[in-house]
């Protein structure tokens, strides 16, 4: 695929972190751009969790201008994950091996393949000024389990699950046309085929999950997101549409299959 | 739940309600237990929201104003409807409050700090998107009205910037 017109590339051989990197040049940016780092020193997950990613990893941030109001842009989550699950599908020639666990991360196998933050700052007039999306896959290297959190998925990379080695930049190039697409059709037919498209590749859609929050641990079904992105539970005592969570699969240990 | 324990937890909410405002505490939370999958669990702040949630469902379910701790009479009507102050600050968005940049770190912003126009006030999470909430203009926090983690609505009032 041909890169797509509009958006910026600029690689960088060292960066504290992407995201940040996003926020220092947003002002000044005329359209949306790319950045991709070789060697991150500082990457960031979400609440501050550090994410590690050796040299060659991907680790790139798309810093862009929105249209819109929060709850609008907060749907480019899920343009993103589509986004990345076509790239990873298109490189691998195997799509029926990546899923989505809402609402961004790609598995691969049934583990974790990549991990996507954004990180937006609020405009005057109620709108977005700019919107990081900072996006992190294991091409390479499996972070080791010490690095992750009890009971998430085992963390995987490309190379150990497909044997399929690419460069971060030879990836970027695959994966900035395929969000070019994917955003396309959001901006045009709104969040409707983006969900349908991603509930079509979900995990553990209809089965039981556990959603974290600082505060509560909801166990249910995982019924559907709704079209304002919520993931929808169905508990023992009744539906809770969840905007902001962390999803497990399994109360203890790892996911089965490993 | 039934309308009976329905009623039974309603007044048992505006008891600690009574409690906190009587001994001019700031917060309470109590957990009730009824069974092994009921129970209520209840936080009342003052200055803030009362959120009662059964414990497993309804994590949006909608803060109220809490009992207002009865200072001047001018000051009586923001308190019960913070939202309608002239320096609130809103929710853009329905998501989870953070108060700090990351667990651990110090809070954006705190009471009788004074911010500048586009300082980050605090973070909505919706969506595994983090939305930095700007102040609209410069001034000094006078009152925080969500805390940390808590879920907010459309609309709900953040903070009194003055």
């Amino acid at each position: 695929m041909t890169w797509p017109d509009g958006y910026g590339r600029r690689i960088l051989t060292e960066v504290d972190s992407t995201n940040a990197e996003a926020a220092r040049i947003a002002p000044g940016l005329a359209g949306p751009e790319w950045i991709l780092a070789h060697r991150q020193t500082a990457g960031r997950g979400r609440r501050g969790r550090p994410w590690r990613d050796p040299v060659g990893n991907f680790a790139a941030t798309l810093v862009l201008r929105p249209k819109g109001r929060p709850d609008h842009v907060a749907l480019l989550s899920f343009v993103a994950a589509l986004a990345l699950h076509d790239a990873c599908s298109t490189v691998t020639g195997q799509p029926a091996r990546f899923a989505l666990k809402w609402p961004n991360d790609v598995l691969l196998n049934g583990g974790k393949l990549a991990g996507i933050l954004l990180e937006s700052m609020g405009g005057t007039g109620g709108g977005v000024a700019h919107l990081a999306i900072g996006i992190g896959v294991n091409l390479r290297d499996v972070p080791t389990q010490a690095t992750v959190e009890p009971q998430a998925l085992r963390p995987v990379s490309l190379l150990s699950e497909t044997g399929v080695a690419i460069t971060p930049d030879d990836f970027l190039d695959q994966l900035a046309p395929a969000f070019a697409q994917r955003r396309a059709q959001f901006d045009t037919y709104g969040f409707a085929p983006i969900r349908e498209a991603w509930l079509a590749r979900a995990a553990r859609l209809g089965a039981p999950i556990i959603a974290r929050t600082l505060r509560d641990t909801l166990e249910g079904t995982f019924e559907t997101i709704d079209d304002r992105g919520n993931l929808v539970l169905l508990t023992a005592q009744g539906r809770a549409a969840i905007p902001a969570a962390e999803i497990f699969f399994e109360g203890g240990g790892h996911a089965s299959g490993d | 739940m039934n309308k009976k324990t329905h009623e039974a937890d309603v007044s048992f909410i505006q008891a600690l309600a009574e409690l906190l405002r009587d001994n001019d505490l700031t917060e309470l939370e109590v957990m009730r237990e009824y069974s092994e999958n009921d129970s209520l669990n209840v936080r009342v702040s003052r200055g803030g929201t009362v959120v009662a949630q059964p414990a497993a469902p309804a994590p949006l379910a909608a803060a109220a104003p809490a009992a207002p701790s009865a200072p001047a009479p001018a000051a009586d009507s923001a308190m019960a409807d913070p939202a309608s102050h002239p320096g609130a600050v809103t929710s853009p968005m329905v998501g989870t409050v953070y108060l700090q940049p990351e667990p651990g770190a110090p809070a954006f912003a705190g009471v009788g700090d004074k911010v500048a126009e586009g300082d980050t006030l605090l973070i909505i999470e919706a969506m595994k998107t983090m939305n930095h909430i700007p102040a609209p203009r410069a001034g000094t926090v006078k009152r925080i009205l969500v805390e940390d983690g808590g879920a907010v609505e459309y609309g709900a009032p953040l903070m009194i910037i003055e």
